[in-house]
């Protein structure tokens, strides 16, 4: 038996050891085979790869907009798990089964595709890459070359929800000033509502809420350009203070904080068991789904006295982009479609169709409150800083704002040894002003 | 144990048979093994295969940040989860088969009770016990709070204190029924005049237990640690699904397996495909050194004993 349990052992360990080997093999569906009515030239299907599975019949009617302006041309839109995407696109992209185009991620997450050579530079490709905001190309730069590697997609803005019912309830309006927004706080909690829906389980989720409350506080982009700079680093008294606040607020979320989960924070709001929620407008849609006769409301957090910033903002980030694989077979149908993903035409579906944020000009949203969301990033935006600029080693900063945050929480360290965590963590492969 | 047998078939034709097996197991698992070891040789940019670094990789992980505090945590926590195993998991899957052993009107039903966790995906498991322990939701506090014992509810996944050991308690529900079922197997082997003649000599239960039928299931469970210490090195979905892949609250449910998922699909660094095999290829020399030893001594040990 003996000898047998340790060929039983190393079988199993090398098993384990497969999961290492992400060698690029193919595995792709096959393309498309429907071939365009109305096409008078050789019909071409491109495929186009996701991560948006829950997307996949808006995406195909989506295209079938472009398919119809385009009769040559089939989009063959196939959709893979959100969590395994990244992996399978890497695969596809080296091997020779890969999307023609693909829905790549920003900032950091992209470098790997963009150093290894697997994606194509657009903006000689697609001059209309010219008349997006500057701050949304940066989620799809190049790391070293700053070559634009995709169209962008979606945006994402993080700010306060609050349930209008239960803010009239208690006669409150929305906060103009940082003691309006404790008044609130208070007294809410007064009247046994949870007035923060917080779940710091999920250490992602952390960081979303420290912008999203204190982003005015440290400086927003100001404070990001210092950092670019080297004129300072994350133990910025600024910074500290803002974490401070975090703490702070800590009594205004749910108890053990550390203990509740993300999902429970977004059930704790739509079951009206809590009155604001800070997050992102990813939100929207699942708020409205889980509970349709929930009345709401946004807001930016003004910020407390003594801040960098006398104004609230709203901090955003790029949510992915459209990518050129450098190995198509048909570059110039890929250039056709991708031409066509900077057109405010689409944009405007993406904006109806799918609910989110398109950075493409010129677009309106027939939803009050995306709107206004949107609207309020326009007049005051932030960048979503752990996220944009600090995604490009290992660690992450949102991670270790997620690590450092729940050590707050559970009182482990003060809101110095918060912003040390980040700095320290930061520092391995990071030094202001580079 | 016993002797060697003759292969009933002669040697060319065995040979024969096992070629298939041999050549799947050759293209699927030692093939990806060679890879993650050649990969973890070389630095990358992304997807880009760079320059032959040697062990260069290696050291990164055991010198620089963040590996060089993460990997020791990370380890400390799999080593937790194996003793854990060991204490709960098995014992309780020893004790279990022993009392159905006796049992036989009732074993198949409890064997096949204890079983059904195996039949659900971990990361299913993981995320009931992660709702079923929500310190706001979760029905578990409430219980508590219901009998009386609201000083006894706690953010169980909320408290680095607690997390780790609710992975362990957690694991451990789903797997019981592997060592109740192996144990239970063993026993039935077992000669029952051993017993017998011990009781005849006017031992009692437990005398017996102890000194008769436990050292007959040494060899069994010496399978069992083995088994359990490869499982529990490789601990992935169960922590994945209570802590998330940072292994919350703090990292104090962080293991091996989330710091090599972290390395190779979460990061930024650029040589991302580097260090994540060389965390692999240190997981499977761990895994397989222990193992060998292990059995080794082991044998040594049912040696002495006969």
């Amino acid at each position: 038996m003996n000898r047998r349990t340790t060929l039983a052992g190393v079988t199993t360990a090398v098993v384990a050891l497969t999961l290492a080997a992400c060698a690029p093999t193919s595995g792709s569906p096959e393309p498309g085979t429907a071939a365009g009515e109305g096409c008078d030239g050789e019909p071409v299907a491109l495929d186009v790869w996701s991560w948006r599975t829950e997307d996949v019949k808006t995406y195909e009617q989506i295209f079938d907009v472009f398919e119809q302006a385009n009769p040559c041309i089939t989009v063959n839109f196939q959709a893979h798990l959100n969590t395994e995407y990244d992996q399978i696109l890497r695969t596809g992209l080296t091997g020779s089964d890969g999307p023609d185009v693909a829905q790549v991620r920003s900032y950091g997450l992209l470098q790997p595709l963009v150093e290894g050579g697997n994606l194509e530079p657009l903006e000689d490709l697609v001059p209309a890459l010219g008349d997006f905001d500057d701050a949304i190309l940066d989620g799809a730069r190049g790391r070293e070359d700053g070559a634009v590697y995709g169209v962008p997609l979606a945006s994402q803005t993080i700010q306060v929800y609050y349930n209008t019912a239960i803010f009239e309830e208690n006669g409150l309006e929305e906060p103009e000033t940082w003691d309006d927004f404790m008044a609130i706080n208070d007294k809410l909690l007064g009247a046994d509502v949870t007035p923060l829906a917080v779940g710091a389980r999920d250490g992602w989720f952390v960081p979303t809420v420290h912008d999203a409350l204190t982003a005015a506080q440290y400086g927003g982009a100001d404070f990001q350009q210092a950092l670019r700079d080297g004129d300072t680093d994350f133990t910025d008294p600024g910074y500290v203070d803002s974490i401070q606040t975090l703490k702070d607020l800590q009594k205004y979320m749910p108890e053990d904080v550390t203990g509740v989960a993300y999902t429970d924070a977004q059930v704790l709001f739509t079951s009206e068991q809590a009155a604001m929620f800070a997050g992102g407008s990813y939100e929207l849609a699942f708020f409205q789904e889980a509970n349709p006769d929930l009345d709401l409301g946004v807001f930016q957090v003004p910020p407390p006295p003594g801040s960098a910033l006398d104004h609230p903002v709203t901090a955003g980030y790029a949510d992915g982009s459209w990518g050129l694989s450098a190995t198509t077979e048909h570059p110039q149908e890929a250039e056709t479609l991708l031409n066509w993903l900077a057109t405010p035409e689409f944009g405007q579906l993406v904006a109806d169709e799918l609910k989110q944020f398109s950075p493409i000009p010129g677009v309106e949203y027939s939803d009050p409150l995306q709107q206004e969301m949107w609207d309020l990033y326009q007049e005051n935006p932030a960048p979503y800083l752990l996220l944009v600029d600090y995604r490009y080693g290992d660690p992450v900063g949102t991670d270790l704002m997620g690590e450092a945050g729940q050590k707050l929480f559970l009182g482990d360290v003060d809101a110095e040894g918060a912003a040390q965590i980040v700095q320290d963590g930061l520092s391995a492969w990071w030094t202001p002003g580079e | 144990m016993s002797g060697r047998r003759t292969a009933a078939l002669p040697t060319p034709v065995a040979l024969l048979f096992l070629l298939p097996a041999a050549a799947l197991f050759g293209i699927f698992v030692l093939y990806p093994m060679a890879t993650a070891l050649t990969y973890s040789l070389f630095s990358w940019r992304g997807t880009a295969q760079e320059a032959f670094v040697g062990l260069d990789n290696f050291v990164a992980l055991f010198t620089t940040e963040p590996y060089r505090s993460q990997l020791p945590r990370a380890f400390a926590h799999n080593a937790l989860l194996f003793a854990g195993a060991m204490v709960v998991q098995n014992s309780v899957g020893l004790l279990l088969a022993y009392v159905l052993h006796r049992r036989e009107r009732v074993r198949r039903l409890f064997q096949v009770l204890y079983t059904m966790p195996y039949l659900v995906s971990p990361l299913v498991v993981g995320y009931l016990w992660s709702l079923l322990l929500s310190p706001l939701f979760g029905p578990v506090n409430a219980a508590l709070r219901a009998l009386g014992l609201g000083s006894v509810a706690q953010p169980w996944l909320g408290d680095p204190d607690t997390a780790l050991w609710v992975v362990v308690l957690v694991t451990a529900w789903q797997w019981v029924g592997f060592p109740l079922l192996i144990y239970g197997a063993a026993l039935g082997s077992l000669d029952p005049t051993m017993e017998e003649a011990a009781m005849l000599d006017g031992a009692t239960s437990r005398q017996r237990f102890w000194h008769v039928t436990l050292p007959m299931l040494l060899p069994v469970i010496g399978t069992v640690s083995v088994l359990t210490f490869i499982f529990s090195m490789e601990a992935f979905p169960i922590p994945y699904a209570l802590g998330g892949s940072n292994g919350s609250p703090a990292g104090a449910t962080d293991v091996m397996s989330l710091l090599f998922y972290r390395t190779a699909f979460n990061s930024g660094a650029s040589n991302a495909i580097g260090i994540s095999s060389a965390v692999a290829i240190v997981l499977f020399v761990v895994i397989v050194g222990v193992s060998v030893l292990f059995t080794r001594w082991f044998r040594k040990v049912e040696r002495g004993l006969t």
